[in-house]
């Protein structure tokens, strides 16, 4: 019945598309080489900052890296390098979505990202899309949506980029990158090797980081090929292999070991005009992890899932009006230690409407229903406008309802002491988002407020045996503000950019009122970069603020303030070459802190490196 | 004049005291934690530590953390359990490997083992030797021991090799039965070690999973056998054995529902106590069946305790806050006292 609702809801939106209107195919052809076209026509009203290429290389190599210091979110992170999982505005870990080019890739086992396995470097932009996206990028995509997108870049010659970087603790880092743009192909390969022994000192004891050295590989291609002026196909391709021993904690020391393995890929087909964009995508992910309690010892536990995916998205343009449809299909298995074989088929229609009322308003629906073979998807939605009040000055407002929806592991886990729980509801959540931006000459303000209710949040919890399984047993909410402050001034041979941002996050118990785990109420952050000439200084500030360790808000971990600084120098043009050194210190003032409970970070460490382009 | 009425009531009550322990030294105060209950909480399972709680006799005074405060120091993670020898208490804390022994009274730090051991679980005294069973590498099922712990210099002065799981532990006489719940997994055994040559004279076999063990007046051992739950998939019922330590046979098995799995065997005025369910049920020692007569009903605890009459049962909440103790008197089955502990409170002593 629900199947078939969505199949004629998905006809009519075609037969309704087909009639309307005309554009420049030029401008097309832009749009369809961006790997991610939702966000561009459905994300008005909403907050979006693009996170470039100059950042990347300030912020070491892990997407936990580049976020901590260039986005609101809380990294929990269990000793440096290792699981990583994300707050943002002070949801849950399963609470934030990270999309690869357009593709939810959440674990399928976990629900969430660890983002120490993902290395943005090779990507053309990382974007953050702050508040509710269920319905553009599906579960998870609560508090926050992350966005790694591949570009293509046509006419653009052979450009070649070698990073080499050396420091403390045996720190390597290897990035190659290849690109060979003609007229009608595209072409990117971009390798990352980064070791470390990653046994830094616990600051304030005679302890070290043991047992927390890491090994990771990724490798990033893609290719496009513009078929004909209608007619454009890409390929995607990301693996990522990591291996990492786990480290312990002030009081307990540790020998265990972790292993990740990730393909992604993709195929897409785009067949496009002056009025309409249809894309037909086609992708399989990957994901496998394997624990060795014991790294001595050959015994591991396991788990893994395979997704195989199809997308059809029929987009088209009515002079102001934008609609498009989407259908996606996708089958999930997952097996491993204690999953036996499961499955999942998951269809999804999704309906995205924009419309520019004026130069100055304007104003989009959104709604998405998904059918799920194992439980019963809630109906989602969302509205956003934009309106240009005056010339400088912005307002946006958006509402949405989303969801996260169970995982493998929390209905199909099977093991001692624990088990799934096929009775466990999907999250839902509302949220409301009132922002405003004043850009004017070199300062651009912003100000957003915002408030999330979430019902039936799942946690594990044991039951009256004893059991731990996944059951929906706390509503939440968060509201916070977040104020945004940046700066950029150009001189003859002198360039400042400053950019700060400050957020407040209260995310209650609805029953205790009390603040959940693991949220900071503020934080701050602010970057610095100066520009002379040749030579770039750069400062990283970070002012994290208390966050408590227990649900009765008992227990707390102190506040901290880190502040990192470093320093690139642009070599003379050699033709045809071009050099650049640097050197970064982290934590310069060799701050003991930590962002997980009797898990320290890092003490001041440096780095060197080199890059070479030609 | 109010202070030499204050002095007379102190020398009344000496006196009292004097008089009606006659027959003993006089003894100074033992320490700060002498007269009351300690309460071990495991703290929070990947990261942090564990805690030890300090409860007055009259459940008036509430210490927390009393190892750290004292010492300045955390116990590690996981604290499983506390052992006693006459003066000193040790603090088993399972994922740092790790006892902290310290001065049961004054709570003041001794020694610390951790060499030697590996997933350590439950200490006892034995003979002039400290006895601790230890899971070994979980990966490895034929790995598990009891450690000897030498009581003069605090060091693992020797192995004892068991089967899978040792947990509970107990000693009569010179004899230590350890009961194998086994580890992760599950077994059937109970090991009869003999201290004076440190070897395992017998593996008796219980039901599925022995998870606690009891010693009554007339020298039987009583061991609940949970059974085995059912993710397993091979469900078993809850067995309580009963063990003559004179002739180390099992005399009698009771059968529980092959869906009952009974848990918390304790032994007070005479009759024995289990819980099940919400339930917590008496059991008379010469029943030949289960008596299912119920004690308490309408509770769940994490563990329990019962002591003269009085019923002492942990709640760990949502196992991320600080649980609480409740106090019942059996008799009129009334909570006398809700007290706020540390983490996942998981052992009730009295000291």
């Amino acid at each position: 019945m629900e199947k078939k609702r969505i199949f004629l809801f998905s006809l009519v939106l075609l037969a309704i598309a087909q009639v309307f209107g005309q554009r420049d195919s030029v401008i097309v052809l832009d749009e369809v080489v961006l790997s991610d076209a939702k966000l561009l026509h459905f994300s008005k009203g909403t907050k979006v900052r693009v996170v470039n290429d100059s950042v990347y290389q300030k912020s070491g190599t892990s997407l936990t890296d580049l976020l901590r210091y260039n986005s609101n979110m809380y990294f929990k992170e269990n000793g440096y390098g290792m699981v990583s999982s994300a707050s943002f505005r002070g949801t849950n870990a399963q609470q934030t979505a990270v999309v690869w080019n357009g593709i939810n890739i959440n674990s399928q086992l976990t629900g969430q990202t660890d983002f120490n396995t993902l290395i943005p470097g090779n990507y053309g932009d990382v974007v953050v899309r702050s508040g509710g996206g269920s319905v553009q990028y599906g579960s998870g995509a609560v508090g926050g949506t992350i966005l790694l997108n591949d570009s293509f870049r046509f006419n653009n010659g052979w450009k070649n980029s070698l990073q080499t970087s050396y420091g403390s603790f045996n720190t390597s880092k290897l990035a190659f990158n290849t690109s060979l743009g003609k007229e009608k192909t595209s072409f990117h390969i971009g390798i990352n090797h980064i070791a470390s022994d990653n046994d830094y000192k616990y600051l304030g004891t005679n302890l070290r980081n043991e047992n927390g050295a890491y090994d990771q590989f990724n490798l990033n291609a893609n290719i496009g090929i513009i078929l004909s002026d209608q007619q454009i196909i890409k390929l995607y391709h990301n693996t990522f292999s990591g291996d990492r021993d786990f480290s312990g904690t002030l009081t307990a020391p540790a020998d265990e070991n972790y292993r990740d393995l990730n393909h992604r890929s993709l195929i897409e087909l785009s067949s496009f005009n002056e009025r309409k964009v249809s894309r037909l995508k086609v992708g399989h992910l990957y994901e496998r992890y394997r624990y060795f309690p014991n790294k001595q010892r050959e015994e591991f536990s396991f788990g893994q899932a395979n997704t195989v995916l199809a997308n059809y998205d029929y987009k088209y343009q009515l002079k102001k009006i934008t609609l498009n449809g989407i259908i996606d299909f996708s089958s999930i298995w997952a097996k491993g230690t204690s999953i036996e074989n499961a499955q999942r088929n998951f269809v999804s229609g999704t309906f995205l409407f924009s419309h520019e009322l004026s130069d100055k308003l304007s104003y989009g629906v959104n709604l998405r229903q998904e059918v799920v073979s194992d439980f019963d998807s809630p109906f989602l939605f969302s509205l956003n406008s934009s309106y240009e009040v005056a010339k400088n000055y912005t307002l946006a407002i958006n509402a949405s309802k989303n969801h996260r929806i169970p995982t493998f592991n929390d209905l199909y886990w099977t093991g001692a002491g624990a088990s799934g729980n096929l009775e466990v509801l999907p999250e839902t959540s509302w949220q409301v988002e009132l922002g405003q931006t004043v850009a004017v000459k070199n300062i651009a303000l912003s100000l957003n407020a915002y408030s999330i209710t979430t019902d039936n949040l799942i946690q594990w919890r044991p039951n009256a045996q004893g059991i731990w399984m996944a059951m929906n047993v706390q509503d939440v909410s968060q509201y916070g503000l977040e104020l945004g402050f940046d700066w950029k001034k150009k001189w003859e041979n002198q360039n400042v950019a400053w950019e700060s941002e400050y957020s407040f996050t209260k995310s209650i118990d609805n029953s205790t009122k009390n603040q959940l785990l693991y949220v900071p109420e503020h934080l701050l952050r602010s970057n610095v970069a100066y520009q002379y000439k040749k030579l770039v200084a750069f400062y990283q500030f970070l002012y994290n603020g208390s966050v408590y360790t227990t649900t009765d808000n008992s227990d707390s971990l102190p506040s901290y303030t880190i502040g990192n600084i470093g320093m690139d120098y642009h070599w003379p043009d050699i033709p045809e070459i071009k050099f650049t050194i640097g050197v970064r210190v982290n934590n310069l003032f060799n701050k003991d802190y930590q962002n997980v409970a009797y898990r320290p970070m890092p003490n001041r460490n440096f780095q060197l490196q080199l890059i070479t382009k030609f | 004049m109010k202070i030499r009425n204050v002095f007379l009531s102190l020398l009344t009550i000496g006196l009292t005291w004097s008089c009606s322990n006659d027959d003993e030294e006089i003894q100074e105060p033992m320490g700060d934690y002498a007269n009351g209950i300690l309460v071990s909480n495991e703290g929070p399972f990947s990261n942090g530590t564990g805690t030890v709680t300090f409860i007055s006799e009259d459940l008036s005074v509430v210490s927390n953390e009393i190892y750290k405060m004292t010492n300045d120091e955390d116990l590690g993670n996981v604290v499983q359990s506390i052992g006693f020898t006459e003066d000193e208490a040790f603090i088993v804390a399972n994922v740092s490997n790790k006892i902290n022994v310290v001065n049961r009274y004054t709570f003041e730090k001794i020694a610390s083992i951790t060499d030697g051991l590996n997933n350590p679980r439950y200490f006892i005294e034995a003979n002039g030797k400290g006895y601790v069973t230890n899971w070994g590498d979980t990966a490895d099922e034929t790995d598990d021991f009891v450690a000897i712990i030498n009581l003069q210099d605090y060091t693992v002065e020797g192995t004892i090799s068991v089967v899978l799981g040792p947990e509970a532990i107990l000693a009569k006489d010179n004899t230590v039965y350890v009961a194998h719940q086994g580890a992760w997994g599950q077994n059937n055994k109970v090991s009869v070690i003999n201290t004076a040559s440190n070897e395992v004279v017998k593996t008796l076999t219980v039901g599925d999973v022995p998870s606690s063990m009891q010693l009554d007046a007339s020298g039987n051992l009583w061991v609940l056998a949970s059974g085995k739950p059912a993710y397993t998939g091979d469900e078993t019922a809850g067995v309580l054995s009963k063990i003559n330590t004179a002739s180390n046979e099992v005399d009698s098995n009771i059968q529980f529902e092959t869906t009952q799995h009974p848990g918390g065997l304790n032994l007070d005025g005479g009759d024995l106590y289990y819980k099940l369910g919400d339930k917590v049920y008496k059991q008379s020692l010469s029943a030949t069946s289960l008596d299912l007569d119920v004690a308490l009903e309408g509770v769940s605890f994490y563990t329990m305790v019962i002591n003269n009459g009085r019923l002492y049962g942990t709640d760990a909440g949502d196992y991320a806050s600080n649980g609480t103790l409740t106090v019942y008197d059996l008799n009129t089955k009334i909570a006398i006292e809700t007290l706020s502990v540390g983490i996942i409170p998981g052992g009730i002593y009295f000291n």
